[in-house]
């Protein structure tokens, strides 16, 4: 038995030496929002953090910093604080339009070397100022939750492409992409909308999207599209729900580049405020919305290139298609890049009446 | 075996003690008794010497002394043949008196020839009849158990496999109670290196007091340090025949309700005999879930300690809020909070089994309702932890071994402090230590790890699952049996056609 | 040549695999990405392949080499190079296996460190998981063996994590295929060998195989196998990553499982990293295992210390290099000596076996 003498021993260092920092749940501060706006020349930094009460009610609580670094607002919120503030729960990370348009590259340093934070967290730019936001009080299951189920649900079923951190970092690294974030309106006190998309350039917004555009936006950008539209023709209105659509991009002409979109669209009607469909009425729609779908896209596009910016993601498309691909020269490209969009629509679905 | 009874004990070898002396010293006990007769026939006196307590006075009175009184017997050679009594044997060496005496043999003497014995078998039976199992109880198959003799056990052995290869090796062992061990296997089918390295290590023990088989399964254990048990202890004969039938062995030990089996591995300490008893899908489907709750019931508060006191971040947003707002008024560390509960529940078990069995079973349903309840009430607890803590310890109820179960309880303390130093890293760890102990078991030298490791996809037909009898045509390849096929395989195989 | 190993003692063929695949998959499946990427950019898979159909080949020579000689590296090297020389070339070994258990528990460490509990200590962890170490070596090479396949097998369902990064990827990320010159792949390739270093442990325990000739296919299977899999997660990485992103990633790896939720797991790199810490395992048992091995073999000291020694050895370093640069500058070496021994050294021995046989047969 003499040979097993260390076993206590170690266990009694172990007991001595090993502790490491405990983050026991209800002993720290589990941030579920950060919010960045700008006021005057300094950065506003807001932490919300969730409290919870007894009778499973769950209010917030914000914390507030001023500075002119990121990293120090951190700190000086962590001040004020009884407990340690972490972030390894962030559900939504808001910039109001402000800080946006001035780019937000050394936030997003912060969030790539921080390991604890997780890139399902949800970024988007804020109409107003993101603390007015955090203030407003949304359901009974804590703002941030709320927030991120309103993204998560709007790509998920509606106009909004996927997004999240690492669709933003995915887009803001890849050469020949710019990324795009959900663009937030609070339109009463318990109530946020999505208003649109803003559109980056690098680190700067450029341009906002209005919330109308976001279908033929996410028609051109993501596959698994079931988002919803609203067809106006003389026989009346039809509500067109999405079930399925595909983009295909093609080269047509290399010099100057010339491409072809097409967009396949297997809708369903869900509304239909003429007369009774009759056969040719089916038909007729899905004409107007073929018709619809290749101005818009095509309106879309051409405003892109006029920003400069590239959210689609032609530049990508196009490297992956040529061989040492010189994105310098790209530049000047795509100012002349001419498109051609095609519409393909089916409408399959028209509900269990006629 | 024969060496063993070559080395006879030192405190025995005191050779050649007169008859007078031994008599001195049993004389102290009160239920010594010694009698003179006369033969009517030829009027010869003799000395009838037992010991009161352990002999039936009815052979006595009614089988032995109406012909030793009436007929014509002079010396113990006509005792022995004339008695009509089949245990019946002479001998003239004096250290058998002693030896004999106690074990309820009437010694007969005759005042001529005080020097030679004639040792009748009288032993008095008083013990319990057979009762149906009480730990391993199962709602179909035979109502059987083993009980505290060793005669009556191997007879229910024997009656279920009536068969000469049946072998059944006799063992004394223990100098002061002289328990008999019975090694059964069946000669032609279990291992012959198996059967040696059980002889050899039974023949080795050496201790005064063997009481019960369980004494065993520590002494002949391979690794006697381990909290794993290395070999099965069943009450069921049925069980018993199936392993010997495997071509396992079986030790009898006198005097005790369990009979054990090995060599055995680890799965097999989660199978019930029940198992064999229902269809192999329910059966398969069992033996998942009590791999399930072992696993539920050793993991899970030692990870509730690990993710509420280090990773917060695991936790779904949903179950978060439930979570803090469960913990909030608890003023204890996640892992006193643990011990605490963990420690009441083991005190509820230990009292429930000491005390007896209708006041240990409301000290349980009392204990865990009004104490749980009441200590998340009083706010020591958090509910959340008292919910996993009474799974963990209903899921530690399904294994159906008892002395597994009792490992099983044991082990979680080891994981619970390992979370609490470095979380799921520290659960790893402990679980890194875990399997390597299992790894370096041995059940009687076979590996306790197998069919797992070393890996035989063969021997998983009866392992974690129970595949059907007609795919078990072949003994377990880690017994190593000399005769690996039970039953032909074509035969069992063979399907008709459609429409034959 | 050499005492034959007690069939006791042995490992069945197919066991073999596990050990060479323990081996091969260790630390560096957590940041390899980023090392092949940066000469190849994504044509990197390639590279990765190509390295794979090497490293059969050199399986081959490597068992070419033990039947050769009838026993291990250390009789093949006594019996070309002589006693003194030959013993001299096997001592270098033990400082090759103690700088591979540094460099994986050292990395290991490291990532704990920068991922789950920054002051984690050292010495306290080193010392426990080397303990663990020690605690199979006592087991004999049955337990080691143990250990790699449950070290393989359990953690096996992490593969199924990537599933969810498949979602997030964008597959054209590696159009167009070979855009890349030959030697940009070389280079790559000759990187990559780094990360799937660790299958000469072959030429050391081939003599605990119970049926040498059967374990081929299930060594060379076992390499295929690991190959495939660094294949797979190359391409899964280079399509979850834009490249500019994945060159900042060191360990792309568990950013990918920083994408993946599970109804009750929200985070799910937290228990990759625990369960890495199980994958590392076999690497480091082996490693002692080895090493204590050799030290027995050359200098007569019972394994049972020998064990002790080289953990102490271990620990010693893993405590020296603490830091980020220490520890990319000790991989580097040690990925150096790997490199050399495996795809340099093992060829001219085979050579040398073949011309000393020649020379003796006269």
């Amino acid at each position: 038995m003499k040979k097993y003498f260390f076993i206590p021993l170690l266990l009694f260092t172990v007991l001595l030496a090993g502790c490491i920092n405990k983050k026991i749940i209800d002993d720290v501060n589990i941030t579920t929002g950060i919010g960045i706006d700008k006021e005057g020349e300094q950065y506003l930094g807001s932490a919300m953090i969730p409290v919870y009460n007894p009778d499973k009610s769950i209010e917030n609580f914000i914390f507030t910093a001023k500075g002119t670094v990121v990293r120090d607002l951190m700190f000086q919120m962590q001040q004020t604080s009884s407990q340690p503030i972490v972030g390894g729960s962030l559900d939504v990370t808001l910039f109001d339009e402000t800080v946006a348009r001035e780019g937000i590259p050394h936030v997003l340093d912060v969030f790539l070397r921080d390991p604890s934070v997780g890139a399902r967290v949800h970024l988007a730019v804020v109409d107003g100022k993101a603390k007015d936001i955090f203030e407003g009080k949304y359901g009974d299951r804590g703002n941030g939750r709320y927030l991120a189920e309103l993204i998560e649900s709007n790509y998920k079923t509606g106009n909004l492409p996927l997004t999240n951190l690492h669709q933003f970092l995915h887009d803001y690294y890849q050469k020949g992409k710019d990324p795009v974030l959900p663009y937030l309106r609070q339109t009463r006190p318990d109530l946020v909308n999505i208003a649109g998309l803003a559109l980056f350039k690098g680190e700067k917004v450029v341009d906002v999207l209005d919330e109308n555009k976001l279908f033929y936006f996410k028609l051109m950008v993501d596959y698994y599209s079931e988002g919803a539209l609203k067809i106006k023709d003389e026989h009346g209105e039809s509500f067109i729900k999405s079930i399925h659509s595909t983009y295909n991009f093609k080269v047509k002409n290399r010099n100057p580049y010339k491409f072809s979109v097409t967009l396949e669209v297997d809708g369903m009607l869900t509304e239909h405020t003429g007369k009774s469909l009759e056969k040719g009425e089916i038909k007729r729609i899905e004409k107007q919305m073929e018709k619809q779908i290749k101005k818009e896209c095509l309106a879309l596009l051409e405003r892109f290139q006029e920003n400069k910016i590239d959210p689609v993601g032609i530049g990508h498309f196009i490297k992956t298609q040529t061989r040492n691909f010189d994105f310098k020269k790209w530049e000047e490209s795509y100012q002349n890049a001419s498109f051609d969009v095609d519409a393909k629509v089916k409408i399959v679905e028209v509900g269990v009446i006629e | 075996m024969n060496n063993f009874f070559k080395k006879k004990k030192r405190w025995l070898q005191k050779s050649e003690r007169s008859v007078e002396k031994q008599e001195q010293e049993i004389k102290k006990s009160l239920d010594y008794s010694k009698t003179h007769f006369i033969n009517q026939k030829n009027n010869k006196t003799f000395t009838l010497t037992f010991i009161q307590t352990l002999v039936d006075d009815k052979i006595v009175n009614n089988n032995m002394l109406p012909p030793l009184i009436e007929e014509e017997i002079a010396s113990v050679k006509e005792v022995e043949k004339r008695l009509p009594m089949s245990d019946i044997f002479v001998s003239k060496d004096k250290n058998e008196i002693e030896n004999k005496l106690f074990h309820g043999y009437v010694m007969v003497t005759f005042d001529d020839s005080p020097e030679e014995f004639a040792f009748i078998g009288a032993a008095k039976n008083i013990g319990r009849s057979v009762t149906s199992p009480e730990i391993e109880f199962s709602v179909v198959g035979p109502k059987e158990a083993f009980i505290e003799s060793l005669d009556q056990n191997i007879n229910m052995i024997r009656k279920r496999l009536p068969i000469k290869e049946l072998i059944a090796e006799e063992f004394k062992i223990g100098e002061l109670t002289k328990t008999k061990v019975c090694l059964l296997y069946i000669d032609g089918v279990t291992n012959k290196q198996i059967i040696n390295t059980v002889q050899q290590r039974l023949s080795e023990i050496d201790k005064d007091e063997i009481s019960d088989s369980s004494y065993l399964t520590q002494i002949i254990s391979d690794n006697g340090n381990s909290p794993f048990p290395q070999l099965l202890d069943s009450e069921r004969p049925d069980r018993i025949v199936a392993s010997l039938a495997e071509g396992k062995i079986a030790i009898v030990v006198d005097g005790s309700p369990h009979v054990l089996i090995g060599p055995t591995q680890l799965t097999e300490f989660f199978n019930s005999f029940e198992d064999y008893l229902l269809n192999w899908i329910l059966a398969s489907f069992i033996r998942l879930i009590r791999l399930f709750a072992v696993t539920f019931s050793i993991m899970i508060t030692p990870i509730y300690v690990a993710v509420v006191t280090y990773h917060y971040e695991l936790i779904p947003k949903d179950l978060l809020s439930t979570l803090i707002i469960s913990r909030r008024v608890i003023p204890f560390p996640p892992i006193l909070e643990a011990l605490f509960l963990e420690v009441t529940i083991e005190l509820l078990r230990e009292a429930g089994a000491r005390l007896p069995t209708k006041v240990g079973q409301t000290i349980g349903i009392v204990g865990g309702i009004v104490l749980g309840t009441a200590s998340v009430e009083a706010g020591l607890t958090s509910n959340v932890l008292l919910i996993f803590i009474a799974l963990s310890a209903l899921a530690s109820f399904t294994t159906p071994v008892y002395q597994m179960s009792n490992t099983i309880r044991i082990l979680r303390f080891p994981f619970l402090f390992m979370a609490e130093l470095w979380g799921l890293l520290g659960i790893t760890i402990a679980f890194g230590f875990l399997l390597t102990h299992l790894l370096r078991l041995t059940s009687l030298g076979q590996p306790f790890m197998e069919p797992i490791f070393p890996f035989r996809v063969k021997d998983y037909k009866d392992a974690l699952f129970r595949f059907p009898f007609n795919m078990q045509a072949k003994r377990p390849i880690f017994l190593r049996t000399e005769k690996p096929q039970r039953f032909s395989e074509e035969k069992a195989k063979k399907k008709k056609d459609i429409d034959e | 040549m050499q005492e034959p190993v007690h069939e006791r003692l042995q490992i069945s063929p197919f066991m073999a695999a596990f050990i060479v695949m323990a081996m091969q998959f260790g630390i560096g499946v957590l940041g390899f990405q980023r090392i092949v990427a940066k000469e190849a950019g994504y044509d990197a898979w390639i590279s990765i392949i190509g390295i794979g159909l090497l490293v059969h080949f050199i399986v081959w020579i490597m068992y070419r080499i033990c039947e050769a000689v009838d026993g291990d590296i250390l009789t093949a090297n006594v019996y070309v190079f002589g006693k003194a020389i030959g013993n001299t070339i096997n001592s270098f070994f033990i400082i090759y296996f103690i700088s591979a258990c540094v460099a994986v528990l050292g990395g290991l460490v490291e990532v704990i460190r920068t991922w789950m509990f920054p002051n984690l200590s050292p010495l306290l962890f080193g010392s426990m998981y080397l303990i663990l170490g020690i605690y199979i070596v006592y087991g004999g090479f049955r337990t080691v063996t143990g250990i790699s396949f449950f070290g393989l097998v359990i953690p096996s369902y992490l593969l199924f994590s990537f599933a969810y990064a498949i979602r997030y990827g964008d597959f054209t990320n590696l159009l167009p295929i070979l855009d890349h010159s030959p030697l940009e792949l070389l280079k790559s390739a000759y990187s990559m060998s780094f990360t799937v270093l660790g299958f000469g442990v072959l030429l050391f325990f081939h003599p605990f195989i119970k049926n040498p000739e059967k374990s081929k296919k299930w060594v060379h299977g076992g390499i295929f196998l690991i190959t495939l899999i660094y294949a797979i997660l190359a391409i899964i990485s280079f399509a979850y990553f834009p490249p500019a992103l994945l060159n900042k990633s060191i360990w792309a790896t568990l950013e990918m499982w920083k994408i993946v939720r599970l109804p009750i797991i929200e985070r799910f790199e937290y228990l990759g990293i625990a369960n890495w810490s199980l994958i590392i395992l076999p690497n480091v048992a082996i490693c002692l295992w080895t090493a204590s091995r050799v030290i027995k073999h050359v200098f007569h000291l019972r394994q049972r210390k020998g064990v002790w020694f080289v953990a102490a050895i271990c620990l010693l370093l893993i405590l020296i290099v603490d830091s980020r640069e220490r520890m990319d500058m000790f991989t580097s070496f040690h990925g150096k000596i790997g490199f050399g021994l495996a795809f340099v050294y093992t060829p001219l021995l085979y050579l040398a076996i073949i011309i000393a046989k020649k020379v003796k047969k006269k």
